[in-house]
C-alpha cells in the first residue's frame, strides 16, 4: 500500500471521526427489558406513563401555585417532585444516569423561597434531565408500549378463511388489488370483475381489522368508509356495464387508494416499521 | 293411658308451636322482614361479603346461580384463550373496561385491579355503590340487599353491549335483553340448607345469559334469478337487534353460494360475510339484497349460511337451499 494511500484512509477516519452527530440524526432503540414491568401486560397499570404524569404535574404544580400565590401548595408539589423524581430514577437501572437528583432538589429549594425568577432559573437544570431522556427514549417507548403491535394481528383472510399474519394479509391484498387494474388494463373485464370481488372481500375485512384495536366505528370508517364504498361502488358499476368507462374506472381506483389505503399507511407504517425491527 | 294422652297432647303442642313459629319466621322473612330489629340482623350478617369477594363465597348461598354464571361466558371473559390472544395477551387498554368491570351501573364501567381472573362475576354486577342489589328488597340475613329496577331493564346490559343496546333501541320492541337472554323461572335465591325453605320463591333469572340460536324463521332467506344476475335476500325477522351482533366481539354469518352449469359442474361462487365489524350484520326486520353477475350459462345455485361466534373459530351450518333455475 502506498504511502499516499495509508495519507488518505487516515485522513478519513481523522474526518470521520470529528464529524458530529448532527442533531436530526435518531437513533430509535429498543427500550429496556426492565421497562416492560411498568407497562401491561406485565403490570396492571401503564405505570410509568403515569409516573411522568405525576412528576409532570408537580413540576407544572409549582408554576401554577407560585403565579396564585398560594406557597402551601407549592411546597407540597416541591416535596412531591423530589419523593416522584426520586422514586423514578430507581425504577429502570438502564435509565439511572438520565437522573440528576441534586438538579431536582436545588429546583424545590429554590421553588420553596416563593421567588417565581429563581424557580423558573433552577428549573432549566432539572428539565435538561427531562429533555435528555425524552430525546433519546420517548419515540421508543412510544413505539413500544403505546401502540399496539400490528405483527401481533391475525387476520382471517375471507377468502381461504385462514388466519394468517398481517403483513402477509397485506400482500394478499396488494396482489388482489393488481387482479382488478392489470386485467383491466388488458380489457379483461370479466376477469377484473372477478377479482374486484375477492379485492373488496379482502379490503371489507380490514374493518374488522381495524376494530382489533379501534373501539368507534367512526376511527375504522376514516380508512375503510363512504369513500370506499363509492369507490366500490363505481367500479362495480363500470366492470357489470356493457362498455366500461376507462376514465370512470382508474378515477374510483384512485379515490380508493388516496382516502383508504394512504389515511392508514400514513398513519401507521412509521411505527409498524419501528415494531418490525425489533420484534424480528 | 292418661300419661300417654298427655305425651300425645304435648307432641301436638310442640307441633303446633313449631307450626307457627316457623309459619311467622317465613311470614316475617319474605313479607315483613323491616320489622325485624337491625340489631337482630346485626348478629347475622357476614361482612366479608361486603368486601367483594369472589364468586366462590357467594355460591356458599346461591348455588343454581354460581353454577349457571360458571357455564355462562361472563365467567371467562378474563380468562378466555379467545380474550388475550385478542386483547394481546389482555394488554389492550379498550378490552378492560367490560372484561374485568368494577362495577355494572348503566355506562362504560372501569376496569378493577383484583380477582380479574373472575370475569364479569357476581360483584361487578350486584354490589354497587356499596350495597347488594338486585330486582328484589330482600331480607337476605348475611347482606342486606336492595331493589334496583335497572336489573330488569336493558339499559343495564347496555353499560357494556352499548351497540347492541343502542340496536335494539331503535327496533322500539318490548322485550328487554333479560327476557330473551336471562329467562326467568321460580326458584329459590338460596340453596343453603335449612335457609331455602324459609324463602320463597321469586322469579330468578337464567345467569348463564343465554346465547340466542338463530333458527330458520329468525333469518328468512330469498333467492331468485333475474336476467344475468342471481338475487338472494336475508331479512332478520325476529331478533331485536342486528344479527350478529357485538360491540367489539368478531361473530359472523357467512353465506356462501356455488353456481352450477347444465353439466353439473360448479363454474363460479360467491361468498357474503356478514359481520357486525364489517357494518354488514341484518338489521331488525329489514330485507338485505345481494346481486351477483352471472358469466356463465348458469341452471342452479347452491346456498349455505353458516355462523361462527365471536369465541370460537368453528362454524355451524344454519341451513341449506338448492335454487333451481
Amino acid at each position: 500500500m502506498s504511502f499516499l494511500r495509508i495519507l488518505l484512509i487516515a485522513a478519513a477516519f481523522i474526518f470521520i471521526g470529528i464529524l458530529p452527530v448532527h442533531a436530526k440524526d435518531m437513533i430509535v432503540k429498543e427500550p429496556p427489558k426492565s421497562l416492560s414491568k411498568y407497562y401491561p401486560p406485565e403490570s396492571k397499570q401503564p405505570k410509568w406513563i403515569q409516573q411522568m404524569h405525576k412528576m409532570s404535574t408537580h413540576f407544572g404544580g409549582i408554576f401554577v401555585n407560585l403565579k396564585e400565590k398560594d406557597y402551601e401548595n407549592v411546597d407540597v408539589h416541591a416535596d412531591k417532585l423530589v419523593e416522584e423524581y426520586k422514586k423514578t430514577s430507581e425504577m429502570v437501572p438502564e435509565w439511572e444516569d438520565y437522573f440528576d437528583i441534586k438538579a431536582v432538589e436545588a429546583f424545590a429549594a429554590a421553588a420553596k423561597t416563593h421567588d417565581i425568577a429563581k424557580a423558573g432559573k433552577e428549573s432549566g437544570g432539572l428539565g435538561k434531565t427531562c429533555g435528555k431522556c425524552h430525546a433519546e427514549q420517548e419515540i421508543s417507548v412510544w413505539a413500544k408500549f403505546h401502540w399496539p403491535s400490528f405483527h401481533k394481528i391475525k387476520v382471517t383472510d375471507p377468502i381461504s378463511e385462514k388466519e394468517v399474519e398481517f403483513d402477509d394479509y397485506m400482500g394478499s391484498i396488494s396482489t388482489s388489488f393488481k387482479g382488478v387494474t392489470v386485467n383491466f388494463g388488458e380489457g379483461q373485464y370479466g376477469r377484473a370483475a372477478k377479482a374486484l370481488k375477492v379485492f373488496k372481500s379482502r379490503y371489507m375485512e380490514l374493518k374488522s381489522t381495524c376494530s382489533k384495536c379501534h373501539a368507534t366505528q367512526d376511527v375504522k370508517r376514516f380508512y375503510v368508509g363512504q369513500d370506499a364504498d363509492t369507490s366500490f361502488a363505481g367500479l362495480s358499476q363500470e366492470l357489470n356495464s356493457e362498455k366500461p368507462n376507462p376514465e370512470k374506472f382508474w378515477k374510483n381506483i384512485g379515490l380508493l387508494g388516496k382516502t383508504g389505503c394512504k389515511h392508514c399507511h400514513l398513519v401507521h407504517r412509521t411505527n409498524s416499521f419501528i415494531q418490525k425491527v425489533w420484534e424480528q | 293411658m292418661r300419661r300417654s294422652s298427655q305425651i300425645f297432647d304435648l307432641i301436638i303442642g310442640v307441633g303446633l308451636i313449631g307450626v307457627s313459629g316457623f309459619a311467622m319466621l317465613y311470614f316475617l322473612v319474605n313479607e315483613r322482614f323491616e320489622w325485624i330489629p337491625e340489631q337482630v340482623l346485626e348478629l347475622a350478617r357476614d361482612p366479608e361479603i361486603l368486601k367483594r369477594p369472589p364468586a366462590k363465597k357467594c355460591s356458599e348461598c346461591h348455588k343454581i346461580i354460581y353454577e349457571a354464571w360458571k357455564d355462562s361466558r361472563h365467567s371467562i371473559s378474563w380468562t378466555s384463550e379467545t380474550f388475550i390472544e385478542a386483547s394481546e395477551n389482555r394488554s389492550k387498554e379498550k378490552c378492560l373496561p367490560c372484561h374485568i368491570p368494577q362495577s355494572v351501573q348503566g355506562e362504560k364501567p372501569s376496569p378493577r385491579m383484583d380477582l380479574r381472573d373472575e370475569g364479569i362475576y357476581c360483584v361487578s354486577c350486584h354490589f354497587i355503590d356499596n350495597k347488594m342489589q338486585g330486582p328484589y328488597d330482600l331480607l337476605a340475613p348475611p347482606h342486606p340487599t336492595f331493589r334496583n329496577p335497572d336489573y330488569v331493564r336493558s339499559n343495564f346490559c347496555g353499560s357494556c353491549h352499548q351497540k347492541t343496546f343502542k340496536e335494539w333501541k331503535a327496533t322500539n320492541v318490548e322485550d328487554t335483553c333479560q327476557d330473551c337472554h336471562m329467562p326467568r323461572k321460580k326458584s329459590r335465591l338460596t340453596q343453603k340448607a335449612g335457609f331455602n325453605l324459609l324463602h320463597k320463591k321469586r322469579w330468578v333469572g337464567d345467569h348463564r345469559f343465554l346465547h340466542g340460536e338463530i333458527k330458520e324463521k329468525d333469518v328468512v332467506m330469498e333467492p331468485g334469478w333475474e336476467e344475468n344476475f342471481f338475487i338472494i335476500s336475508l331479512k332478520n325477522q325476529t331478533i331485536p337487534h342486528f344479527v350478529p351482533t357485538a360491540d367489539n366481539g368478531d361473530p359472523r354469518l357467512y353465506l356462501y353460494i356455488k353456481f352450477f352449469n347444465e353439466a353439473g359442474e360448479e363454474v363460479d361462487n360467491a361468498k357474503e360475510i356478514i359481520a357486525p365489524q364489517q357494518e354488514t350484520a341484518l338489521p331488525y326486520n329489514k330485507k338485505m339484497r345481494y346481486r351477483y353477475r352471472l358469466f356463465d350459462k348458469i341452471i342452479k345455485a347452491e346456498v349455505e349460511l353458516k355462523y361462527q361466534p365471536a369465541w370460537s373459530k368453528e362454524k355451524s351450518t344454519l341451513r341449506t337451499e338448492t335454487v333451481l333455475r
